[in-house]
């Protein structure tokens, strides 16, 4: 997923990052002190980095994601840009959407969180350690180890957040695909369409339903659709208003809408909506759905009667 | 976060113009990648909010733009005038007023139609009337 | 005729095609030439296709439901055929309902339900006389 989709489904803009902040207290103050530090930033940088890579590389199962010199030459660059974004003294959303872009990478190459968070661990610790070995005043380096604490965990909060909003996304698109699948329509006689509608419905899935329903009846100049809900666990007063919506629609194409698989409680939904239901046809019985809408186009189910027994005709022969 | 990728500003200042307005919409709408139904939406509000320009007001501009936010695309259409204004914009959105009966139809139906609305009118000074629709991802 | 919208005539059914965009002055004058054309002894049903019609607006369909009215008080029923699908889900979202026009799927429907609508009413109108 791009990062600044991430921006969007996290809802990463000025006021959640004036929260966030708040939130870590990270103010200003640290900031102005972080981009300070920057000398001690860039003197360590190296150092910090290549303690940090040794742990990643003697662990076996972190090993894996830096298989050969080159990755691990290019991580090491980008690392040292990202410890070195930690000291420019500016968290905006620039700052943001760059962090998100890092995170974004990891997720990508599938480095789960524990790792990711046993790594800025080891990043603190190595960070602790120069600190207090540059700045002799004890009190100076708290302060500016408090300052890089802060930032380390706010960007840990976003890498974390990375993970979370790809799993979202996942999740959409197989919802997506779902709604797909669960709306087939069915042509059961020649002018008789059939969409049976199973599982959850949304609202974004009852605008499809009535777009799909709309496109088909045209498609197919079908006189009728039967809609079967009783496939659908729970019908809300957003379902059964777009579902009295659908009906007016495609009264309006002229052709009738046929609702079956109605319960007593969908009953009660769709009549405390208060809209007009006299011209609605609902049944509570698919096969009576059936009935009704080949009765709407002139025909209707005859049981075959048995064809009548022949009498057998006795001969007697003479003889 | 939103950015527009393109603005184009029309004149509504005949009654072709709202025809044209309502074109440019469309296009971009296409462009975006609406589907059908999403394309009709943005067409109509069009082209009852050009119309409104057109009858009340006598003339105005359109000022579309094709607007992205990173993932989604969007249209946005803004409706500017300086007519004679819509004194209680909340009561003829309900639909409650009945001399701006017609246009009070044409508003109410298409806020329905789209993701975000809004009106800012001053009596006697002039009307803005913006409409925004995403696609869906 | 006025007009630029053609009106046929099929028996004793006018059937008209609106495929442009429907001006003011267009919408008026076919207006004029629907009602012009009912004046004719034996004209009882018109069909209007807007298979053509790629957005209706309130203002069409204001026009199309008033050409409707009129045609009724004319003695003609009137039927709308050929609605596109994205156009009926938008003026349902809309709110707006079409009262008092009748649609049917496509103009074979639509001379259907005129000649159903016929027989009704002679039928009526016998049972009136007896």
């Amino acid at each position: 997923m791009d990062h600044r989709k991430y921006m969007r489904v996290l809802k990463l803009d000025e006021s959640e990052l004036a929260s966030r902040r708040a939130f870590f207290e990270l103010t200003d103050e640290d900031l102005a002190r972080l981009a300070r530090l920057r000398p001690f930033a860039e003197k360590y940088t190296d150092a910090i980095v290549e303690e940090f890579y040794k742990l990643l590389l003697g662990h076996a199962e972190t090993k894996k994601f830096f298989p050969d010199p080159d990755t691990i030459k290019r991580v090491k660059r980008s690392q040292r840009e990202y410890f070195l974004g930690l000291f420019t003294g500016k968290c905006d959303l620039a700052y943001l959407e760059d962090r998100l872009r890092v995170g974004n990478t990891h997720e990508r190459i599938g480095l789960s969180t524990k790792w990711y968070l046993g790594a800025y661990r080891k990043y603190l610790q190595l960070i602790s350690e120069y600190l207090f070995e540059e700045l002799k005043d004890p009190a100076e380096a708290r302060a500016a180890f408090a300052s890089i604490q802060k930032l380390v965990y706010f960007d840990t909060a976003l890498a974390t957040d990375t993970y979370l909003a790809a799993k979202l996304e996942a999740i959409d698109r197989h919802q997506a695909a779902i709604r797909e699948l669960s709306t087939p329509v069915i042509r059961v006689h020649h002018r008789i369409l059939l969409m049976p509608l199973v599982g959850a419905i949304d609202s974004r899935r009852a605008n499809q339903v009535m777009d799909s329903v709309l496109l088909k009846v045209t498609e197919a100049q079908a006189k009728c659709i039967i809609i079967d809900i009783a496939g659908v666990p729970v019908v809300d007063t957003k379902v059964a208003d777009s579902l009295v919506k659908t009906t007016a629609a495609v009264h309006l194409l002229g052709a009738e809408t046929i609702l079956t698989g109605i319960t007593a409680q969908v009953a009660r939904t769709i009549v405390q909506l208060g809209v007009d239901i006299s011209t609605m046809h609902t049944l509570s019985r698919l096969a009576e759905g059936i009935e009704l809408a080949l009765s709407l186009i002139g025909k209707s189910i005859q049981s075959t009667k048995r064809a009548p027994r022949r009498t057998s005709k006795r001969t007697v022969r003479r003889g | 976060m939103d950015e527009t990728v393109a603005r184009y500003e029309l004149k509504i200042e005949t009654e072709d113009d709202i025809v044209l307005v309502r074109r440019k919409a469309r296009d971009i709408a296409e462009a975006c990648g609406f589907d059908l139904f999403a394309k009709a939406a943005v067409t109509t509000a069009t082209s009852e909010l050009a119309r409104n320009v057109w009858v009340h007001a006598g003339r105005g501009i359109a000022v579309i733009e094709r607007l992205s936010d990173g993932v989604r695309s969007g249209v946005r259409v803004a409706f500017k005038d300086e007519g004679p204004g819509i004194p209680d914009v909340e009561r003829v959105l309900a639909g409650g007023y009945s001399t701006a009966k017609s246009m009070g139809l044409g508003l109410s139906g298409s806020r329905r139609l789209v993701d975000e609305f809004s009106i800012e009118s001053v009596a006697g000074k002039g009307t803005t009337v913006t409409f925004v629709k995403w696609t869906q991802y | 005729m006025k007009g630029i919208i053609p009106i046929l005539r099929l028996g004793r059914t006018l059937l008209a095609t609106i495929q442009t965009d429907l001006r003011d002055n267009v919408a008026q004058a076919f207006q004029e030439d629907v009602l012009l054309a009912l004046e004719s002894r034996g004209t009882n049903g018109l069909v209007i296709d807007i298979s053509g019609l790629e957005t209706v607006d309130t203002f069409v369909a204001r026009v199309l439901a008033e050409t409707g009215r009129m045609a009724k008080l004319m003695g003609a029923t009137t039927v709308l055929v050929g609605m596109r699908p994205e156009v009926a889900g938008t003026l349902v979202r809309m709110g707006y309902s079409m009262e008092g026009v009748q649609t049917a799927l496509n103009l074979q429907e639509g001379l259907a339900l005129l000649r159903a609508s016929r027989t009704r009413t002679t039928s009526s109108q016998r049972a009136r006389r007896h």
